[in-house]
């Protein structure tokens, strides 16, 4: 009797310390990861990320660098302009046969350019499965086990999730079109007062994705032809990146905006970029969504705190904080039913915002990764030329 | 002379050799011609290289005459005036470009100031954003050498020709020309490879199509991030090369001018 | 009279951009079709406070990569400036070949060497890239500072029984201060604001231009704010250099 009710005492005492990952693993994981929590203390985890969002930036610092050194781990931020350059930082010391020591111990990725790593052998093999929190991941779900329909094979965990939203002026345009034929009919209605970033950037490349994703691939084209001239500028001239859309958009020269990231209407306004007017929405066929991961290459200096680094991200602690508006506002990759009670409480005592969008209809996978820069270059040809 | 040489030579020789190699050798190991078959059959890469090209003539050219007069205006000034318009000097391209956006596009603040600019000159076809951004940068660093060459002594020597009977025009061609000469044509060549090679800014101010050759290189790697790496190293010894022969024959073409 | 106006005019033209960028630092709103900030705010120098690291390293390695730059290239300069070789245009050639190739390729091109010499991350290994690139720079300005005046100078001296050291002192370096703090300056300003070579050789040590460039299109007055920071020892060395070349010979 005194045993059965030490359980739910034992899980409550578990639930409540959920920034300690160690100690809340099931015995066999713990063994070995126990050994690798071991191995980590002292090393300096160099993580390579995108260094332009600073509320990414002040997460990091302020909420995972602590952690980890909690448990010993020092975390370094190293900000790149582009992921791309960390990849190919890995490829240099692959080039120049180096095995082991490596100066990238962590690499937030997904997409093409993990794609691209993982033809080349470039990431450490079956590390997710060590880690204590990957249990409170849905491995049914097929956004979390493949990257832009790649299999990951265990060789990066799941971090963070981005949606794809919209944002529009709530004074200027009540109704935002729904539907891409909406869109079109209403471009005709406002010549040039609707543009999209050109590719390769990341949020245009992803707009086509969604226009060709909605209506195949020949008809998306023929679509975003007829769009063209509508555009601002006559579609001659498109803002290279999401950031000169957000300018564009913020000065009043276009009605919408964009971003993979869901959170971004609200991070706009609270930087003073957008007027407070700005509300963020959706389309009726739903949102394009993508998991982002963190990889370790597999001539990591440092693969032990890496590992730890990564497990720390998957706390539901800090996943919760990431969710919240005030911090990041991005979507959690945790299964929320596989949590305890405490942190799903943690989750649903959220705050919403009118800048965030509560709920995103239909989730539309990516499209496989070998696809995006065929796409990206049948664009060049067709509609930059 | 033998350590400068040898520093340049065994760096620079050693990142050549490197280029070459990343062009050559694909990831997997084995020489094979697939980078640069790639870069020949783009037709982006003609018309990159064209773009650059006429972008770098007409920075340079502006630049220099530009240099020229102001040069001539701010001789007879103070230390605060030079170095107020020596500002641009110590700002990096990237951010040179980032001000322009600021001021010069649509919604920026020349455009808030002014009620509507006449040109479009972010983003345009023709490249207008570019030269200007790079003259706003170089004149001033152009301005600077000439300064230096003619702070020793010119004022003395115009003095002295003055004094002889020379008339302003004469002063001009026989003093004050063969003082800034050198400094021009070194400079000016400086200038033109830069402005060839850079790529930050028509990342910023450029048009979408074309692109300049360095940011066709570097777009090339955001691609494909592995095949990527060859084509662009490849388009960089490409544009190296053109940088080099350029530049061989500004050098030759001075020469023969002045009769050397 | 209009002359002095015209420069004035001119000096100002070049100034005054870089005033918007102070005011952009500190702007956490300013949208069309405002000339002047909705809202004035901290958060950009907020986050330059936190660049020490990555101030610390571009200083140290532009710092050292200017004097070594100098001390080697002070040779080559005399024997190039003295006209003193038969073939000048070909060394010259040689020289200023990095000049003319974009820093991003010689960055690149020497990762895979520095990797293999265990130079890529470290001080030395960012020096040697920085210099491929600032040592043609100061040989070129540096040479045209020397020539015959200042060898007829130094021969003088020497007739009155100048030891080497007191003409180099009293004679060569007043002589060549001018194009000396124009190399130097130029030679910092360089090293300072390399993005290409130190991303590709520096393995993810802090440097400046590294932080500053994620910012540039996504956050614009973080990046004014970094933008100032970057500023503060360009300028501080523009004034000095500008005041070193108004020399009075």
């Amino acid at each position: 009797m005194r045993l059965l009710l030490l359980v739910p005492l034992l899980a409550a005492a578990v639930a409540a310390c959920g920034g300690d990952a160690a100690r809340t693993s099931a015995p066999a994981e713990s063994a070995s990861f126990e050994a690798t929590l071991r191995e980590a203390r002292g090393q300096e985890v160099r993580w390579w990320l995108f260094g332009g969002d600073e509320r990414v930036n002040e997460y990091v610092d302020e909420r995972v660098a602590p952690a980890a050194q909690r448990l010993g781990v020092e975390l370094r931020r190293v900000p790149v302009a582009d992921t791309a350059d960390a990849v190919q930082r890995v490829v240099a010391q692959r080039r120049a046969g180096k095995e082991s020591g490596g100066a990238v111990d962590l690499i937030w990725i997904n997409g093409e350019n993990f794609a691209a790593g993982k033809r080349a052998g470039l990431w450490l093999d079956e590390w997710l499965a060590g880690l204590p929190n990957a249990r409170y991941l849905d491995m049914e779900d097929p956004t979390i086990t493949h990257d832009f329909q790649v299999p990951i094979d265990g060789q990066e965990a799941p971090w963070t999730r981005a949606v794809f939203v919209y944002a529009h002026g709530s004074a200027r345009v009540p109704e935002p079109p729904r539907t891409f034929d909406a869109l079109l009919e209403w471009a005709r209605a406002h010549p040039g007062r609707f543009t999209y970033p050109a590719p390769p950037d990341f949020t245009g490349s992803a707009f086509v994705r969604q226009v060709v994703q909605a209506k195949g691939e020949d008809a998306g084209f023929a679509y975003l032809r007829r769009l063209k001239p509508l555009m601002y500028r006559e579609g001659e001239v498109l803002p290279k990146s999401e950031a000169e859309l957000n300018e564009l958009f913020a000065n009043g020269q276009v009605d919408f905006a964009m971003s993979y990231d869901a959170s971004f209407v609200q991070s706009a306004v609270r930087r003073g970029q957008f007027p407070r007017s700005a509300r963020p929405f959706r389309l009726e066929r739903g949102a394009l969504t993508n998991v982002s991961f963190v990889t370790i290459p597999a001539d990591a200096a440092h693969r032990a705190g890496a590992q730890v680094v990564a497990n720390l991200l998957l706390d539901p602690e800090l996943q919760a904080a990431k969710a919240d508006p005030q911090v990041l506002g991005h979507p959690t990759v945790l299964d929320l039913g596989r949590l305890p009670a405490a942190a799903q409480e943690r989750f649903a005592g959220v705050a919403s915002s009118p800048y965030l969008l509560e709920h995103f209809g239909e989730l539309r996978p990516e499209l496989p990764a070998d696809d995006v820069p065929r796409l990206e270059r049948r664009w060049e040809r067709e509609i930059l030329r | 002379m033998a350590p400068a040489m040898a520093t340049v030579v065994l760096l620079f020789g050693g990142a050549i050799a490197g280029a070459v190699r990343t062009s050559l050798v694909p990831l997997g190991g084995g020489v094979s011609l697939d980078s640069w078959r790639a870069l020949f059959a783009d037709p982006a890469f003609l018309d990159a290289a064209l773009f650059s090209l006429r972008v770098t003539v007409l920075a340079t050219v502006v630049s220099a005459a530009a240099a020229v007069g102001v040069a001539g205006l701010l001789r007879s000034h103070g230390t605060l005036v030079r170095a107020l318009a020596a500002l641009p000097v110590p700002v990096p391209h990237l951010l040179v470009a980032v001000l322009a956006v600021l001021w010069l596009a649509p919604g920026g603040l020349a455009d808030r100031a002014l009620g509507a600019l006449p040109l479009s000159l972010i983003r345009d076809d023709a490249g207008l954003g570019i030269v200007l951004v790079y003259a706003y940068k170089e004149v001033p660093f152009l301005v600077l050498l000439l300064l230096a060459a003619m702070g020793s002594g010119l004022r003395e020597r115009e003095e002295a020709a003055a004094v002889l009977g020379a008339s302003a025009r004469q002063r001009l061609a026989w003093v004050v020309w063969p003082t800034i000469r050198a400094p021009l044509v070194v400079g000016s060549i400086v200038v033109a490879a830069f402005v060839l090679g850079a790529f930050e800014v028509p990342l910023v101010v450029g048009p979408n199509y074309p692109p300049t050759l360095a940011a066709y290189a570097y777009e090339a790697t955001q691609g494909d991030v592995l095949a990527g790496e060859g084509v662009a190293a490849a388009a960089l010894l490409l544009t190296a090369l053109a940088a080099i022969a350029l530049a061989a024959a500004a050098v030759r073409l001075a020469r023969t001018v002045e009769g050397d | 009279m209009i002359e002095r106006h015209a420069g004035r005019a001119v000096a100002l033209l070049f100034a005054l951009p870089i005033a918007a960028l102070v005011v952009r630092a500190v702007a956490d709103q300013w949208r069309a079709p405002a000339l002047v900030p909705q809202r004035l705010g901290l958060r950009g120098l907020d986050a330059a406070l936190e660049a020490g690291a990555a101030f610390a390293g571009s200083l140290a390695v532009a710092l050292v990569a200017t004097g070594a730059a100098i001390a080697i290239g002070w040779p080559a300069a005399r024997v190039l400036g003295e006209r003193r070789l038969r073939r000048p245009g070909l060394v010259f050639l040689l020289l200023a070949m990095p000049l003319l190739v974009t820093p991003y390729a010689t960055g690149a091109g020497l990762t895979e060497w520095f990797i293999r010499l265990g130079l890529a991350g470290t001080l030395p290994g960012l020096v040697l890239a920085h210099l491929v690139l600032v040592l043609p720079y100061v040989v070129v300005v540096l040479l045209s500072g020397f020539g015959a005046r200042v060898s007829e100078l130094e021969e003088m001296a020497r007739t009155f029984g100048a030891s080497p050291l007191r003409r180099l002192a009293w004679v060569t370096l007043p002589s060549v201060r001018a194009t000396l703090a124009a190399a130097a300056l130029l030679g910092f300003l360089v090293s300072w604001s390399q993005y290409g070579s130190s991303l590709a050789v520096g393995a993810g040590r802090p440097m400046l231009p590294l932080v500053l460039l994620p910012f540039v299109r996504t956050d614009p007055q973080v990046a004014a704010a970094l933008a100032l920071l970057f500023l503060a020892p360009a300028l501080v060395a523009l004034a000095v250099a500008t005041r070193a070349s108004r020399s009075p010979l």
